[in-house]
């Protein structure tokens, strides 16, 4: 392969851990889905405080392998890969409303479960669990997220 | 007669009508998590509810009386939810099945969930447990039958 891989490992189930720089993400995906890795089955956001790491599972069904991508990022900001696994698009918009990555070149990147007024990224380890925010419906029934405990529940 | 007293008449009618309305509990289809697994089973043959008149789940707010919140009610739920008891005609109950429903159980500490459905709604009828078996409901459906039966005492 071309593409730089800065470590690659071995997980405890025998599937080969790749990380990479967020530069070369797109390139080295490119690479694995010319080599039959056809199925983006999920995409993780861990919270390093300092980083942010994002995890790619893909699966080749004709080979049954399976390997892992890892990237991470100081700035929030991630390339999308929504152009080559169209099952991408949700994925990066629920790792967009958990932790707020912002994928670059995602066609819709809006909260997927949250409203797009909620204040913060609720799986991110700085996220305030005392400042509570209530949901409540308008007269469009469209959501939106309020302080204000008598106005939603 | 003027004073509003209309003595043995209204009560016996109203009597009439509790009985009828006790026995014909129809419930709404509403499972929102793993409590709804329990709510199945008390339809299912060894505790056939049809047995105390709670004849079928209905799928429509407009076919049903009794709401049987069954599970986490989350925020994004919440509205949702009031908009379905609203759709329900009168008379209508409500029965909080599970720990989740009554205070948030597990999940209390979460920014996701709602502490308590009667928030949300007017509960009847608290049936605690983690999930609750099915033989707690089916004595949570005989208790809010025995609340309708003496309404008009309270």
């Amino acid at each position: 392969m071309l593409v730089e891989i800065i470590e690659e490992t071995k997980g405890k189930d025998g599937r080969r851990i790749l990380k990479v720089a967020k530069e070369n993400l797109i390139e080295l995906m490119t690479e694995l889905k010319k080599q039959g890795f056809n199925h983006l089955s999920l995409i993780t956001g861990v919270d390093r405080k300092d980083k942010l790491e994002v995890v790619y599972h893909l699966h080749n069904f004709e080979s049954k392998k399976y390997i892992v991508v890892k990237t991470e990022t100081l700035d929030e900001r991630v390339p999308s890969v929504s152009g080559l696994w169209s099952s991408a698009n949700w994925d990066e918009r629920e790792q967009y409303d958990m932790m707020g990555i912002v994928f670059e070149g995602h066609p819709n990147l809006k909260r997927m479960f949250l409203p797009e007024n909620w204040v913060g990224h609720p799986l991110r380890k700085n996220y305030d669990l005392k400042k509570v925010q209530y949901i409540n419906m308008d007269e469009e029934g469209n959501d939106y997220a309020t302080f204000d405990p008598g106005d939603g529940w | 007669m003027k004073t509003g007293d209309v003595g043995l008449l209204t009560t016996t009618l109203d009597k009439a009508l509790e009985w009828g309305r006790s026995n014909s509990l129809w419930p709404l289809t509403f499972g929102l998590a793993c409590c709804a697994i329990e709510m199945m089973a008390i339809q299912a043959s060894n505790l056939d509810i049809s047995r105390f008149g709670s004849e079928i789940f209905r799928n429509s707010p407009r076919q049903s009386d009794l709401m049987i919140v069954s599970g986490t009610v989350t925020k994004k739920m919440a509205p949702r939810l009031r908009r379905i008891y609203d759709e329900m005609p009168y008379p209508k109950y409500v029965i909080a099945m599970g720990v989740c429903v009554i205070q948030g159980g597990p999940y209390n500490q979460g920014y996701s969930v709602v502490l308590g459905v009667d928030k949300v709604v007017p509960v009847d009828v608290y049936v605690p447990g983690c999930p609750p078996t099915p033989e707690a409901l089916t004595h949570g459906i005989i208790t809010l039958q025995k609340k309708i039966r003496n309404e008009t005492d309270r």
